[in-house]
């Protein structure tokens, strides 16, 4: 999405929609068009955390709620003008969801949509208590405009309009930035997310506060232009939420136009709907929105705007697809290696247990800086469980990691990687809906504000790797591996001291392996260390400088390759006792 | 003294409702827990329910029997929307948003559902009269509604009935097989779709009669659906989602709950244990009390 | 009974089995081994169909079974006895077993298999009302195996019934093994990273390695062959 195409289009709805306002002549059609702008924002709010983020909330209409009652109870209380009572309101609103968000972002799944439910009925409840059943804008007819209380419908449209274009410019304000990558980086893998340093929880409650505003403001401005009396059902009820899920399920989830088509196309057709059959079939509004929703959730999930954008992308990406050029393993032989240093990881009697097995057992190690050291083992020795445990993904039960004299045990992912470790996954974790490119980005944000750099940095990684001509191309379309070459893009994107290489090899042909590996030694010539886990062993023994043999979660040998391998301790938790009675202790 | 009586009395009639409750709960509980689905719309089919055990009554059948005819052709019903509907969102295979989606669908079929209801049905609310909606039965100073009671009786009777069908006959411990491990229960050769189709049909039946008995004294009109599907998916998060007996203890705890807070709220405001609860188990307890160890972030 | 042929399984994006080929006859105990990650749950997993294979053909009894569910393999006389074991946790020890016997064919001879059974495995009968999930490893593993024997197959899949059991325990599993091959005739397809145990269990064996079959022979040549170990640990 070119950067200022998407400005353009933003600028081209505010025009269409200053068209529309002017040109329009019934009071009614207006309404229409108000209701219309409105809705659009909102969807555009909720999309910001549900679509952005991808956490789906159920219950975004507590914002809209808040900025109902807070406006028109500030006017009524204090006859402030609802123009600065909304400011009031987004305050609350903001505080609202840093209130909600701290605790409920912690709950996983299904527990996160469930609680977010019960907030806006929680709400219901309250304002009931308060006595707030029914409070009606009192009319101010010595300064309409001050109270918003147009008598022209047109400044109705305008006034949404601007709501509109203010939610526009900052969700295209959230894409375009470090926020936008990394809560689609989050949406889309969250632990890949967390690995390349990305903070889930802080990305999430960003998403969740920002998204709060907007929806507030649309609150107070949907009170004074159409309903006038707030009543909690009609601001925390169920219609809000579903009108808000109807306009961006249909339109298009996680993007700009998906809540405008949406609102397009089925507020009006509500609308009329209403007008025309609402006597005599109360309801049809619930049931045109229950089955818009259903037959979008069947037909197309991810709603109109990416099902046409596919259509078309499947219509004309028929031509010939570009012949992939080989990659060439590198010619490496000169490239220099730093000596091995001082020992940069220490890893000291890490124990980790799950219910019923013990899975580490006090295993100690030292990496030292710019080795390549293989940790290898049976099945169920534990080598992913202490990749986990080194990269924040599991709190061990004792023992310390230190990484350059910096004890780091119980970090989260994203603050290791912030201090230079990186990491790469058994079975490659990319952000599918993202390009090869910003793939990478996600990575090199960890040590810059700005798109720019990111896509400086990130196409420098990507040229590091060979796949400099793919980066446009979604990970979807590359082999396995140009896959594991753009993982080690995004992770040197992270500029890190050490890596942690989980099964890099695993499911390449020989010519692939040959090709890893020779990036792999890049890698470390350019002074990272690297700490690989790897089942096929005859690559391995080329690569490292020592191995780690763990078994049954304990530490059972270490040393040079060819010495560990022959280790009748090794070769007896490999091949079991018996085979090594049957073969004796080989031969050196 | 008085006041242990009074207090007795909210405990009683907090259990009578909460016998209720738990039928429908079970219902949910047995969707999620074989399906991983949670189902929007099922206080939509517990107002079906009411109705069609309404109509029951308009021909002469006693409502409490009219509950238990409810059951097949909602199980009917039930099958036909798994297949029809929800086999056919599959999330593009991310259980995640396999879960969103169907919630959404579900959503979307209860939009539906309450607002064809109020087209076709009208807002106004009907009620089942019959002689025993009035009289209660009084065991020494606390007096148990005979409506509720028989309702409460029934429910149990029909848990009971559940029970035993998981437990002892085939087809219920295949459910449970599969909803512990679709791929292991696949490999004894169970038909992981048709149990779900078996489960929603069941679970939608489950309700279906839970909301007849509720009409013998509850008014009957569409928009009862959105009351009741939360008092149901507390229930289910309390007692540990897809667990049953959990679901039937979550209910019965709800009924108190729900009737307890009356002792200080007044009646609009009954829900409002029923949401403290909620909050407390998402934060201090997710997996509920017979739930596994639930994830969190 | 079973022959595949040419089999490829692509899976997350990795080629996890790349043109693989074997034959187990009637009545014969096939071994697969390999080193972690070579493939062989995949093949196991293709095989009973809860895997889908990119390519190749998977013939059971004269049939070409690659178009069938899982559940429907399992109907043909085919039993799976997953990695991990993979009991019911929530249903009893009974339970489990009760279930073993859902296909059709099996549902008759229920209550006479499940006595065969508890008295294979006694530890089964002591803990017969508890729940699966509250067992050992070991004793989860006795009652996977009892649970696949239940279904009265004709072609038994084991998959790494030693994995993460401690020694004395799988000694045992490979006894209670040897013992039903020899008192049942049943086709079985073992796959184990415990290599002499299995071997020495078969007749004939296969060696995987990064989803390819790089060795095949009869059970003597395979533990006499150095170049097992080489798949192993390289060198």
């Amino acid at each position: 999405m070119a950067r200022s195409r998407g400005w353009l289009a933003i600028a081209a709805i505010v025009a269409a929609g200053l068209v529309l306002a002017f040109a329009l002549q019934e009071r009614y059609h207006h309404r229409v068009l108000t209701l219309v702008l409105l809705w659009a924002a909102m969807g555009l709010a909720w999309n910001i955390i549900s679509g952005y983020a991808g956490q789906i909330s159920f219950g975004h209409q507590v914002f809209f709620g808040i900025g109902a009652y807070v406006t028109v109870l500030l006017v009524v209380k204090a006859s402030l003008t609802p123009w600065l009572g909304m400011a009031v309101a987004v305050g609350v609103a903001v505080l609202a969801a840093v209130l909600i968000g701290l605790p409920t972002f912690r709950l996983a799944g299904i527990y996160f949509g469930l609680a977010t439910l019960a907030y806006p009925l929680i709400f219901r409840i309250v304002m009931d208590w308060l006595g707030y059943q029914e409070v009606a804008i009192p009319m101010k007819r010595d300064h309409p405009g001050w109270f918003m209380q147009f008598t022209e419908p047109r400044a109705f449209d305008l006034l949404a309009l601007g709501v509109l274009a203010a939610t526009l410019v900052l969700s295209r304000a959230i894409e375009t930035s470090r926020l936008g990558y990394r809560l689609r980086a989050v949406k889309e893998n969250e632990q890949a997310a967390e690995a390349m340093g990305v903070d889930a929880f802080r990305a999430k409650m960003a998403a969740y506060v920002l998204s709060a505003a907007p929806a507030a403001v649309v609150g107070a401005v949907y009170i004074h232009a159409i309903l006038f009396i707030v009543t909690p059902d009609a601001v925390f009820g169920l219609l809000v939420i579903s009108q808000t899920l109807v306009v961006s399920l249909v339109g298009g989830i996680g993007t700009l136009w998906g809540p405008l088509i949406g609102a397009a196309v089925m507020v009006p057709v509500s609308e009329v709907l209403d007008a025309t059959v609402g006597d005599r079939l109360p309801g049809i509004q619930g049931v045109v929105y229950g089955a818009a929703l259903m037959l979008i959730m069947l037909y197309a999930p991810e709603g109109l705007y990416w099902r046409i954008q596919q259509a078309i992308r499947a219509r004309a990406g028929r031509g010939a697809a570009a012949a992939r050029p080989v990659i060439v393993a590198p010619d490496d032989a000169a490239a220099p290696s730093a000596p091995i240093g001082d020992v940069l990881l220490e890893v000291r009697d890490v124990s980790k247990s799950f219910i019923g097995l013990q899975a580490l057992s006090e295993v100690s190690f030292d990496v030292r800086e710019h080795e390549i050291l293989g940790v290898i083992g049976p099945n169920g020795a534990g080598k992913t469980t202490l990749f986990n445990v080194l990269n924040g993904f599991l709190v061990p039960d004792r023992g310390t990691v230190r990484l350059g004299g910096e004890t780091v045990t119980a970090l989260r992912p994203s603050a290791l990687c912030r201090r230079g470790l990186g990491r790469t996954f058994q079975v490659v974790r990319t952000f599918p809906r993202l390009s090869v490119l910003e793939n990478v980005m996600v990575g090199a944000f960890v040590h810059t504000r700005a798109v720019r750099h990111a896509r400086a940095t990130a196409a420098t990684a990507l040229a590091q790797v060979g796949l400099d001509d793919r980066g446009e191309a979604p990970p979807g379309g590359l082999t396995t591996l140009e896959l594991r070459l753009m993982e080690l893009a995004r992770c040197l994107a992270t500029t890190p001291r050490l890596v942690l290489l989980d099964e890099p090899l695993a499911g390449l042909s020989t010519d692939g392996v040959d090709v890893m590996i020779a990036m792999i030694r890049r890698v470390r010539a350019r002074g990272i260390t690297v700490v690989i886990i790897e089942q096929t062993m005859q690559a391995l023994l080329r690569l490292a400088d020592r191995l780690v043999v763990l078994d049954q979660g304990r530490r059972l040998a270490e040393g040079a390759p060819a010495d560990v391998t022959r280790n009748p301790a090794v070769i007896e938790a490999y091949l079991g006792k018996r085979w090594l009675a049957r073969m004796g202790t080989p031969a050196c | 003294m008085a006041q242990i009586a009074e207090l007795l009395q909210y405990v009683a009639t907090g259990l009578l409702v909460g016998g209720v409750y738990a039928l429908m709960s079970i219902g949910l509980a047995l969707i999620f827990g074989v399906m991983r689905v949670v189902n929007f719309a099922q206080g939509d089919f517990m107002m079906l329910g009411m109705y069609l055990t309404y109509f029951y009554a308009l021909g002469g059948v006693d409502p409490i029997l009219g509950a238990l005819l409810t059951i097949p052709p909602f199980f009917v019903l039930g099958w036909v929307v798994h297949r029809g509907l929800l086999a056919r969102v599959t999330g593009g295979g991310d259980p995640q948003r396999q879960m969103d989606a169907q919630l959404i669908l579900t959503l979307g079929l209860s939009l539906v559902i309450t607002n064809a209801a109020t087209m076709i049905l009208t807002p106004t609310p009907r009620g089942i009269r019959t002689a025993y909606a009035t009289q209660a039965f009084a065991v020494g100073p606390i007096l148990f509604n005979q409506a509720r009671s028989y309702a409460f009786l029934m429910a149990l009777v029909l848990a009971a009935a559940v029970y035993v069908f998981l437990t002892r006959t085939d087809a219920g411990r295949a459910l449970r097989a599969a909803a512990d491990d679709p791929e292991a229960a696949s490999y004894q050769g169970i038909d992981v779709r048709a149990m779900h189709g078996l489960a929603f049909g069941t679970g939608i039946a489950l309700v279906a009669a839970a909301g007849g008995l509720l009409a013998t004294y509850y008014p009957i009109e569409p928009s009862v659906a959105v009351n009741f599907i939360v008092l149901m998916f507390v229930a289910v998060v309390l007692g540990g989602l897809g667990s049953i007996p959990g679901a039937f203890v979550g209910g019965l705890v709800i009924g108190l709950v729900q009737s307890l807070t009356l002792l200080v709220l007044p009646f609009q405001l009954q829900n409002t244990g029923v949401f403290i609860v909620f909050l407390l188990v998402l934060y201090l307890r997710p997996q509920g009390i017979f739930g596994r160890r639930a994830r969190t972030v | 009974m079973l022959t595949v042929s040419g089999l490829g399984v692509t899976y997350d994006g990795l080629r996890a089995l790349s043109d693989v080929s074997l034959e187990v006859g009637a009545g014969e105990f096939v071994t697969l081994v390999g080193p972690n990650g070579a493939g062989k749950t995949t093949l196991l997993k293709a095989i009973s169909g809860s895997v889908a294979a990119t390519e190749g053909r998977v013939v059971y009894k004269g049939r070409d079974i690659g178009r069938l569910r899982s559940n429907e393999r399992a109907a043909l006389g085919i039993a799976h006895v997953p990695e991990g074991r993979r009991v019911f946790p929530t249903l009893s020890v009974r339970e489990n077993l009760e279930l073993g016997s859902y296909r059709r064919d099996a549902r008759a001879h229920r209550a006479e298999a499940l006595k065969t059974v508890l008295a294979l495995f006694p530890i089964l009968r002591a803990r017969e009302n508890q729940l699966a999930g509250s067992l050992s490893g070991g004793e989860q593993q006795m009652l996977a195996l009892g649970r696949g024997l239940m279904a009265q197959p004709e072609l038994l899949l084991l998959d790494e019934p030693s994995q993460g059991l401690g020694p004395r325990i799988v000694e045992q599993i490979f006894e209670t093994i040897d013992r039903i091959r020899r008192e049942r005739r049943l086709t079985i397809l073992l796959v184990e990273q415990r290599v002499v145990e299995a071997l020495e269990l078969c007749d004939r064996g296969y060696v995987l390695e990064t989803g390819r079959v790089v060795l095949a022979g009869g059970r003597d040549a395979l533990l006499a062959d150095a170049r097992v170990q080489r798949a192993y640990l390289g060198g």
